[in-house]
């Protein structure tokens, strides 16, 4: 177990500044995702952790030892890439026992840690086997076992689900994070996918264009979004989000959206008129009567019922929304509805810079 | 029978129409090498097409080196042996560095040293051979079989450095990275990694130089001398210098000569497979 420490860390391709001055620490034994699209950097910032890729400028340091110059091998970490890369031509027990071999290890300890490792993993049966023998999910394990044998101050994970389907996906999720709670191992885990992130992270680093939006425990990134971007990106469906400006009217303040219709806002400070983006999510819209006090009127265009809970596409105003909930409500394409909101689970951004303006 | 099967008949009488008469115009003058081998002398130019006594006479001949122009037969196999073995294996460790240093450690400028390389091909290979044997001059390698060892290396390597660049490039680079995360310094990731992934294009290429080498006239020619020294191909050469050569010990010493690679190509062939890779990297 160990801490990880970037300290500005800044990381350029030729001209194009990919990284650009990152600061964050990871806790000893903490499951830390990094999430953002693809392109935030996110997947360089582990290879520079990983000593695949130099630093630019600023520090990493694992367990208060500066890294920047030590190789790959001697930072005592372990990673399991995207495509799993076993050597095809070595069985599973080799492929978990190369890097002791290089090692010089004892092949008595070689020999009980990749039994050890294997037993975690299931994959006593497979150890004579070659990885072109193994589906998709036995290969995973394989690159995981390879990692687990190195007994390592930090995993790596670089998008380690996104090659397998959506079933096994869900599953080895669930593996993983079963694996982080029984060794207990510092975890830098790189995903494109929030829910991924949202699901096994302790905390979450919510990156994009080179930079850190966010960090913070799963809930606290869905329920306290800092800005425009990381209220979009963390939550699926995806947030609902409405431009309009602030109204106060018998002191009660509003937000009015193109269409003219009103949105309820939490007692707030803002002055008439502030252009902002107004957050609902889908789960925090109500179903009301369509000329229940309060309501905003709407019409049903869509509806998708998965079964443990109901999609709605519905139509207010000039815009389009998505509201989930976990009934299964009589309503059809066309029906004219009333939607209701709580104002203090309501999210509201400055329409210009992004970042959040009621806190709540 | 149906429509399909007189279709697929058809194709495949199609298939045979260019088939037989390839096979044909290839094997023809390995027919004659025979027809030669097994005939006895006054047999030989007859124009038959299969001796009505043949005879094994011409191989115990060779064998026993019972003519004055193959007096050194086992001793120049050897030599045709030796060097093509030697070129073969001399190629494979250049080109084998050359390849790795390029496609896996991107060493800078590497690309520009390949191309610089296949250039040489540019220029005929016989056009090359006087400024050769000048150089070997130079460094006193005349009549010593090191010179064409490493002339015939010279000319392979530039398409073996090529062929096995390709080959490395398909191979997924994060097995690269892995084994460098694992603790592999790059000589262990060249000989735990790279060498046992890289073996059927190292064997296809080992082969090709060695097949070259072995072929070799002109090079072998000019720069040994010694009639116990040079290969088997340059002493047969020698038979053509009479006016009454014996037709059929040349050629039975040719079909003798052609069966060493048709040898090696068998035995190597069933390592040139593909598909080594498989199940390394999610593709």
């Amino acid at each position: 177990m160990a801490t990880v420490s970037f300290q500005n860390i800044e990381k350029s391709f030729g001209q194009t500044k990919v990284i650009q001055g990152i600061s964050f620490d990871i806790h000893e034994g903490e499951f830390m995702v990094l999430v953002g699209p693809s392109g935030c950097g996110k997947s360089t910032l582990l290879r520079m952790l990983a000593g695949l890729e130099e630093i630019s400028s600023g520090t990493i340091a694992i367990d208060g030892r500066v890294v920047n110059d030590v190789e790959s091998k001697d930072r005592d970490i372990a990673m399991v890439f995207q495509s799993y890369a076993l050597y095809p031509h070595m069985t599973v027990g080799e492929n978990m026992a190369f890097s002791l071999k290089l090692r010089n290890a004892d092949p008595k300890i070689m020999a009980e840690r990749v039994a050890h490792a294997s037993k975690i993993l299931n994959l006593d049966p497979y150890l004579a086997r070659f990885p072109r023998e193994l589906s998709g999910g036995q290969r995973q394990r394989v690159a995981m076992g390879r990692a687990i044998v190195r007994d390592p101050k930090v995993f790596l994970f670089d998008e380690p689900l996104s090659n397998l389907d959506a079933k096994l996906r869900v599953a080895m999720r669930a593996e993983i994070k079963a694996l982080h709670q029984r060794l207990k191992t510092t975890t830098v885990y790189v995903t494109h996918d929030q829910v991924e992130a949202m699901t096994m992270a302790d905390r979450i680093v919510v990156m994009h264009d080179g930079h850190i939006e966010q960090i913070g425990a799963p809930l606290d990134l869905y329920d306290h979004p800092d800005n425009l971007f990381v209220a979009q990106f963390i939550g699926s469906p995806a947030m609902n989000m409405l431009n309009g400006s602030v109204r106060h009217s018998n002191g009660a303040a509003q937000v009015e959206v193109p269409g003219g219709v009103m949105w309820p806002l939490p007692a707030s400070t803002l002055a008439d008129g502030h252009a902002v983006a107004y957050g609902i999510r889908p789960g925090d819209l109500r179903l009301a009567a369509p000329d229940a006090p309060g309501a905003v009127p709407a019409e049903i265009i869509v509806v998708e019922p998965t079964g443990a809970e109901t999609e709605l596409l519905i139509q207010a105003g000039a815009d389009q929304l998505i509201l989930v909930t976990h009934g299964r409500p009589q309503v059809n394409p066309g029906d004219r509805i009333g939607l209701t909101i709580d104002p203090v689970k309501a999210h509201v951004f400055d329409q210009r810079t992004g970042t959040r303006l009621v806190s709540n | 029978m149906s429509m399909n099967t007189w279709r697929r008949a058809g194709a495949e009488a199609k298939l045979l129409l260019v088939g037989i008469p390839v096979f044909i115009w290839t094997m023809l003058p390995i027919y004659h090498l025979a027809l030669f081998a097994f005939s006895s002398k006054d047999e030989a130019m007859g124009g038959k097409l299969w001796p009505s006594h043949p005879t094994l006479h011409n191989f115990e001949v060779v064998f026993r080196e019972q003519h004055h122009y193959l007096n050194h037969f086992w001793l120049q196999m050897w030599n045709s042996l030796f060097i093509a073995v030697t070129v073969g294996l001399l190629t494979l460790v250049v080109a084998t560095c050359a390849a790795f240093a390029i496609s896996r450690l991107k060493v800078r400028g590497g690309r520009m040293v390949m191309n610089l390389a296949l250039f040489t091909y540019f220029i005929p290979a016989a056009f090359l051979a006087v400024p050769m044997y000048k150089t070997m001059g130079v460094y006193g390698l005349l009549n010593n079989q090191w010179a064409l060892i490493l002339a015939m290396t010279t000319i392979a390597a530039p398409y073996s450095i090529w062929v096995l660049k390709q080959a490395s490039d398909k191979l997924p680079y994060e097995l690269d990275e892995a084994a460098k995360m694992d603790g592999a310094s790059p000589l262990q990731l060249f000989r735990l990694v790279y060498l046992p992934l890289m073996t059927p294009s190292l064997v296809a290429i080992g082969t090709y130089a060695l097949l070259l080498a072995w072929n070799e006239y002109l090079y072998a020619f000019l720069l040994l001398s010694n009639d116990k020294d040079v290969t088997l191909g340059v002493a047969l050469g020698s038979f053509l210098a009479a006016d009454d050569s014996p037709w059929e010990l040349l050629m039975t010493t040719g079909l003798i000569y052609a069966l060493p690679p048709a040898a090696i190509y068998y035995t190597f062939k069933r390592y040139m497979v593909g598909g080594l890779t498989a199940g390394a990297v999610k593709s």
